[in-house]
């Protein structure tokens, strides 16, 4: 097969389809090419899909146009320990009206759904095309050939959204070879079967309420974080654990997420629960620091291929970052096939309104985040220091109580020590 | 509730392919002494018997999330990419 487009997008997850579908509302010929039999077979994250602001005015009732599970409207931050567990919880009526700010999804249907529309539009969605390299043809990219049978398809421009690892980019000479693994984490995720019912009762919800839970500790001291998501009738329970951590554990992570269900609170909100899927991938947490070059001649990255995710520990953002990213590149490949002009310098638009839109800003804004995480007092010592002072703070046992300054301070010694406590706080202030 | 590897095709779908898309040039492995492979890999498709001084890896059950590619310290891999269109891992939820 030998075939000529206007332009390739590699991957048809949310940045694929968002440039493919910007691109066919226009009427330019798009090949959107997927590895899985279907978009979103080959696709897993946390849970939580963010407000998509880049494509409403492609869906203005998005809420009932997308599959999605549950409105988020509850949002918990929780410090846990071995045998305790300290939460902040944010329960918000103004999230509980359209447009929601957040949805549980699963991806094999969200994904597939956007493709769909994608295709709606005119673009030719190829399954089972996963890409072998890509054509240069007098040092630009001009296509790419499919590991399927050697098919090559043609264009003058091609959008890399083909995720994390991303060899089309890598293939352009885009992205470095090697990743370090500080700046990669590995999602972990177990889906958990749970009648509504139940679920409405366990987590206070009503209706299409759902609940999000970011939590802290409980980790083995292993640099991460855990995530607890209500879907319809499911759980989603899983891990972002930092790869350089990770490599010097002593447990594997489906030992850390074992563990992790065992724990007393946790096992209580799962009690009576059946595994239903197991997945897992990496999420590029390097942020702004680790992007590859977005640009070059012929070709633009997007999404997670782009490195464009946020995870300051308490909004992890990835699908948001890649849908938009998805559609400045369309915009940009529009503007191109007009100028007729495909070179990178052309294509460097795409770059300046990312610059423009909130995907650059933020994570320019949380550049030193990634490094303030790479702190292991957080994932141990200050869960500790939380509980513990919870715990002496509502303890009654016939001895006389502290001042709150002076247990407080007390605690802070014992656990932390005040000068890492100090230092801690300015670099979390420094980076948040 | 317990995620139990052994039994990863009960709840995780695969359309295996005969022909690997990962494939260790096993020669490299036996010089490596950190192996995070074998303890990074979610899906436990690493394995490395001390005795016969030897790594195994099966792709059978990859989750094709990318973690090997990225912690391998000795780029053991003479091959590493994701599988032919429409094979490997089939999420169905998730």
């Amino acid at each position: 097969m030998k075939r000529t487009f206007d332009a390739i997008v590699v991957g048809a997850g949310p940045a694929g389809s968002s440039a493919a579908l910007t691109m066919a509302r226009t009427g330019l010929d798009v090949a959107l090419l997927e590895r899985g039999n279907f978009p979103g077979e080959k696709n897993m994250f946390g849970g939580v899909l963010h407000r998509l602001t880049a494509l409403e005015d492609v869906f203005p009732e998005f809420w009932e146009q997308a599959p999605w599970e549950r409105h988020i409207v509850k949002k918990n931050l929780s410090f846990m320990t071995a045998g305790s567990n300290f939460s902040v919880s944010f329960d918000n009526e103004a999230a509980d009206t359209p447009p929601y700010n957040g949805y549980t999804i699963f991806r094999p249907k969200f994904d597939n759904w956007l493709a769909q529309e994608a295709v709606k539009a005119g673009a030719t969605l190829l399954t089972r095309s996963t890409v072998d390299d890509v054509i240069i043809e007098n040092g630009k990219v001009a296509g790419v050939t499919l590991l399927r049978d050697g098919a090559e398809l043609h264009a003058p421009v091609v959008v890399a959204a083909d995720g994390v690892l991303s060899f089309t980019a890598k293939k352009a000479g885009l992205r470095q070879a090697k990743f370090s693994s500080s700046n990669q984490g590995v999602c972990i995720k177990a889906l958990i079967d749970m009648p509504k019912e139940v679920i409405d009762d366990r987590f206070g919800l009503v209706r299409e309420q759902g609940a999000s839970n970011e939590i802290v500790g409980n980790t083995d001291g292993v640099r991460g974080g855990t995530f607890l998501y209500t879907n319809f009738d499911s759980l989603s329970l899983g891990m972002v654990l930092e790869l350089a951590s990770l490599e010097k554990a002593a447990n594997t992570p489906y030992d850390l997420l074992n563990n992790f269900m065992a724990q007393p609170q946790m096992a209580k909100l799962l009690r009576g629960g059946r595994l239903l899927e197991y997945s897992a991938h990496l999420v590029p947490k390097g942020g702004y620091d680790m992007m590859p070059e977005l640009v070059g001649d012929g070709i633009m990255v997007a999404g997670d291929a782009a490195a464009l995710c946020i995870i300051t520990g308490l909004n992890l953002e990835g699908i948001n970052l890649a849908s938009q990213s998805g559609v400045l590149a369309g915009k940009a490949v529009i503007e191109a096939h007009k100028q007729r002009d495909f070179s990178k310098a052309s294509l460097l638009t795409y770059r300046k309104m990312l610059e423009e839109s909130y995907v650059l800003k933020d994570l320019k804004m949380y550049r030193r985040t990634p490094q303030m995480l790479h702190n292991d007092r957080i994932y141990s010592q200050y869960p500790e220091l939380v509980c513990s002072l919870m715990d002496e703070i509502y303890r009654i046992d016939g001895t006389p109580k502290d001042t709150m300054t002076r247990l407080l301070l007390r605690k802070v010694k014992e656990k932390v020590g005040l000068k890492n406590m100090l230092a801690d706080v300015y670099s979390g202030w420094r980076a948040l | 509730m317990k995620i139990n590897l052994d039994e990863i095709f009960d709840y995780t779908s695969f359309n295996v392919d005969r022909d690997p898309h990962i494939v260790l040039d096993e020669t490299i492995c036996q010089q490596c002494d950190q192996r995070a492979c074998t303890n990074c890999c979610p899906a436990a498709c690493y394995t490395w018997d001390e005795e016969n001084r030897k790594m195994t890896f099966v792709h059978d059950g990859c989750l094709e999330c990318g973690t090997c590619y990225v912690v391998c310290k000795k780029d053991a891999f003479t091959r590493w990419r994701y599988p032919r269109g429409g094979f490997g891992v089939a999420f169905r939820m998730t």
